[in-house]
């Protein structure tokens, strides 16, 4: 967990460790300010997270996601795995809806059981093989920490066309199976 | 194009890369960073066994395609993709024409690939009257300025943010002020609406997964993750030398690519994608075009097809001294530098690559990162040869190779004159310092050493060699240099190594190494050059054939095996050669294990060290002159990049590009200064000849010489003198 939050925060991730649910909303609605797109995932519905989000009076958008994300202000998602070394979150993305809030959003907050942290790029791999297998169609991302770009003169900077903030929430007992996010 | 225009043209365009403000401030200052923040990347990693796993990935898809390119259709389609297969640039972009129009579409928008560049794909879609707007950041500003691509990983680092702010303000219609964090937000803004708004977007790959039929996407903006996502279809253009077996492969790759593009440890994303994703209430549309465009025949060419392994890095762009002179747009034509002079020539055609192959310097400093262990030096020779071949070298070099060189006694006779003709230019000097009228251009930068009274073959019987049992017995290669330009270090060679107790012979039937004939593209007279040197140096059946010039080991080591490859009887002959040729600090270091013999002969003084191209990357050797000049006294002062070249490259300089020599040169200058040093110590007689005349032309207090030259030295000066 500690190589996972070193090399996070190298490439500018935040991360954040949350006792329960309840800390987890409350970080969000520090951090956010405006619509939060708020995909079906397995784990975040099994804990609540969006009765806890509305309880703290934030907007949670659950429906219509393609007319709403363009103005929304955060994307919230699980993560199917995690990677150490490179501080990088796995998602299965192939719905939509978790590709419309994980791209277009100013933040992504992504809550991920510190149980799914394995240690190198390679471990994921059947993993990856294991998701392909059961989906028929396939959308899996590896996010790394937020957009960036150093297309101006090297200078590197970020948040470009993806999001500018990646929050990444450590939250043990949330879900320790990796073909679900 | 007709040769001479086009050569017109190119040499137009150097011209005005170099006048260009910025330009080599800007990729010099990316260059610096690049190599350490590539260092820091890769580091704890064995880099060679990764691109030995990339090299073998690459072939294996090569030398089976069909089978490759059918799992990855099944796998794709079945999916819910559609797979076309396209043989040409028009095939490519005629399906993807065809489908815009059917499905009514009217803006595209585009994530960075190269394979569209390389077919020119938004030209035909504009003229057909459909909106493409590319959305990675450097794409769009390229887009902009109406220009291409000039680096395939960074496409507008020729130019200055002040640049692309005007670009940007003609864009939006408002002053957009020229600092980096508001033109990035400008362009978020203005691409937004343009993802939301269009019908289809295209995107490249990095690698095509034949064991699930998925592409995988390495970006860092995020532009590609909404390009293909937003739009209802996506389609995706892709090399056919992006297939993959496995996903272990790709991992492989994509791990190595960031690290070497960039010094990246891994982009912000990575996708994999496949199949008809779902997209708003249906499914996506999902169009794999599989592009060939020459790739077959690539893989047919023995000689070229390794340069299929390329993964698009760029890395041998941000290495290559000449790319840091004049950028992309003159050293490429879509695809720049190294590799992109190969696959000019397969994907765009000979004649494209033509004044680009003679641009390579031959400093393999490209050969040295490659990750996927293409050997591009060796490629772009070949290029040249083929060339060569096809257009001819040139009346005056072909006259040269062919009529003076292959009869050494004619050549050697003819240097012998000019050392007499040149007399009234050194005016009794060593150098030449100016050159009346037209060759005037070619000591403005540097000074040129003059051609000896006497060269070293005519001097061999006056040194004195009085070893009574030699430890061995070695043949002196001398090269032209050497022999005539430089006796003196033939002397120096023979004081040094009867030191050691090695006895020295000249073979005098040895003539010139064939390089400056091979280099240009004349393999038949670096052939006949070949043999004559063989029979030469073999035929007093020395221990060792040592040399003082790595160009010339590289040739009797290594060319000399490629150009007599065909002939068995020769080969076992040139195989004889290669075995025992070797350059002298090497042979010191190495085979006599002699540094100690000079132990703290010289006078302490401050050396620096250039790192000649041939002898790092060629032989390998880069150590050996190191430990010489420590344990004989010197300190060494490291220069920074030691080991870039210094701008000679032999005919180069002189006839092919003087301009870009003269800036290469002007940096090694300027980082010897800046090392402090009293000297700097070099194992070329060529290196010698350039960064002598520069520092001589710009009447610095800096001495210049081969590390022979200073052992020798010192040895004359201490108790071993005769």
């Amino acid at each position: 967990m500690d190589d996972f939050i070193a090399a996070l925060t190298k490439v500018n991730g935040c991360c954040e460790q949350v006792a329960d649910i309840g800390a987890a909303a409350a970080y969000i609605a520090r951090h956010s300010d405006g619509p939060l797109l708020l995909p079906p995932q397995p784990s975040l519905l099994r804990i609540g997270l969006r009765e806890e989000l509305v309880r703290a009076g934030l907007p949670v958008i659950d429906n219509d996601w393609r007319a709403q994300a363009p103005t929304a202000d955060s994307g919230i998602t699980g993560a199917n795995f995690a990677i150490a070394a490179t501080g990088s979150i796995v998602l299965d993305s192939t719905q939509e809806a978790v590709r419309l809030a994980s791209t277009l959003p100013e933040r992504h907050f992504v809550l991920l059981d510190p149980a799914k942290i394995l240690p190198e790029a390679t471990d994921g791999i059947p993993i990856v093989r294991r998701i392909h297998q059961e989906t028929p169609q396939t959308y899996l991302a590896y996010i790394t920490g937020p957009s960036r770009t150093a297309d101006i003169e090297r200078v590197l900077t970020i948040g470009v066309h993806g999001p500018a903030e990646l929050h990444i929430l450590l939250l043990p007992g949330l879900s320790d199976d990796p073909m679900e996010s | 194009m007709i040769k001479p225009e086009r050569s017109r043209n190119y040499q137009n365009r150097i011209q005005d890369a170099l006048l260009k403000p910025n330009l080599q401030e800007t990729l010099g200052k990316f260059a610096d960073a690049y190599v350490l923040a590539r260092e820091a990347a890769f580091a704890g990693q064995d880099f060679e066994a990764l691109r030995d796993s990339i090299a073998e990935i690459k072939d294996e898809v090569r030398n089976n395609l069909p089978k490759y390119l059918e799992e990855f259709t099944t796998n794709a389609e079945a999916a819910g993709a559609k797979v076309f297969l396209a043989k040409t640039a028009e095939d490519a972009n005629r399906y993807i024409l065809d489908l815009a129009r059917a499905r009514g579409v009217k803006k595209i928008v585009k994530s960075k690939s190269m394979a569209s560049e390389e077919t020119h794909l938004n030209r035909a879609l504009i003229e057909a009257g459909v909106d493409v707007l590319e959305t990675d950041l450097g794409e769009w500003i390229v887009q902009l300025a109406g220009e291409r691509p000039s680096h395939m990983v960074l496409p507008a680092i020729h130019m200055v943010k002040e640049e692309v702010a005007e670009l940007f303000s003609k864009a939006t219609g408002r002053t957009e002020s020229a600092e980096i964090p508001h033109l990035v937000r400008v362009a978020r803004e203005q691409l937004r609406q343009a993802y939301l708004d269009a019908d289809l977007g295209i995107t490249g790959a990095n690698a095509a997964i034949a064991e699930t039929g998925g592409l995988a996407l390495v970006t860092n903006e995020g532009n590609a993750r909404l390009t293909s996502t937003l739009p209802k279809i996506h389609v995706a253009l892709v090399g056919i030398e992006k297939l993959v077996p496995t996903l272990e492969d790709a991992h492989n790759i994509i791990n190595v690519l960031p690290k070497n593009a960039t010094g990246q440890l891994i982009t912000s994303y990575i996708s994999w994608i496949r199949g008809a994703v779902p997209c708003g209430d249906a499914a996506k549309e999902l169009h794999i075009v599989l592009l060939d465009n020459g790739r077959s025949a690539l893989a047919e060419s023995a000689v070229c097809r390794d340069a299929l392994r390329c993964i698009k890095c760029g890395a041998c762009a941000n290495v290559c001294p000449v790319y840091q002179i004049v950028g992309g747009h003159v050293f490429g034509h879509v695809y720049i530098s190294a590799i992109g002079i190969i696959l000019t020539a397969f994907f765009h055609g000979l004649d494209n690559a033509a004044e680009l192959v003679k641009a390579c310097i031959g400093c393999r400093a490209c050969v040295a990162v490659c990750p996927s262990k293409i050997d591009l030096e060796s490629i772009i020779l070949h290029l040249r040869e083929v060339l060569g071949e096809e257009e001819g070298i040139g009346t005056g070099k072909s006259l040269v190779f062919k009529k003076i060189m292959r009869n050494r006694k004619l050549f050697h006779g003819m240097l012998r004159a000019a050392s007499l003709l040149q007399k009234p230019v050194t005016r009794g000097e060593r150098s030449i310092r100016h050159l009346p009228l037209f060759f005037s251009g070619l000591t403005e930068w540097r000074t040129l050493p003059a051609i000896a009274d006497k060269p070293l073959r005519d001097l061999w019987n006056t040194l004195p060699q009085k070893l009574e049992k030699p430890r061995y017995r070695v043949a002196f290669f001398a090269g032209c240099l050497n022999d005539f330009v430089y006796p003196e270090l033939g002397q120096d060679l023979v004081k040094v190594l009867n030191h050691m107790n090695v006895d020295v012979s000249f073979p005098l039937e040895q003539n010139c190494c064939g390089v400056p004939a091979l280099y240009s593209g004349d393999r038949e007279t670096a052939t006949a050059l070949a043999k004559q040197n063989i029979d030469a140096m073999l035929q007093s059946a020395p221990d060792f054939v040592i040399t003082t010039c790595p160009t010339c080991t590289m040739s009797l080591q290594r060319d000399f095996l490629d150009l007599l490859k065909e002939n068995p009887e020769w080969t076992s002959k040139a195989q004889q050669l290669s075995a025992i040729t070797m350059d002298i600090s090497r042979f010191i270091v190495d085979e006599l294990d002699g540094s100690s013999a000079f132990a703290g002969v010289a006078d302490l003084s401050s050396v620096t060290y250039h790192d000649s191209c041939h002898l790092k990357r060629g032989a390998g050797v880069w150590q050996q002159p190191r430990e010489l000049l420590e344990r004989s006294g010197h300190t060494l002062a490291e220069m920074a990049h030691s080991d870039r070249c210094c701008g000679f490259g032999g005919s180069y300089s002189f006839t092919g590009h003087p301009e870009i020599a003269r800036r290469i040169l002007a940096d090694k200058i300027r980082d010897i200064e800046t090392s402090q040093a009293d000297c700097v110590a070099m194992d070329c007689p060529g290196c010698l000849m350039q960064i002598k005349g520069g520092l001589e032309k710009q009447e610095k207090p800096i001495r210049a010489a081969h590390t022979i030259e200073l052992l020798a030295e010192a040895l004359r000066k201490t108790k071993f003198e005769d």
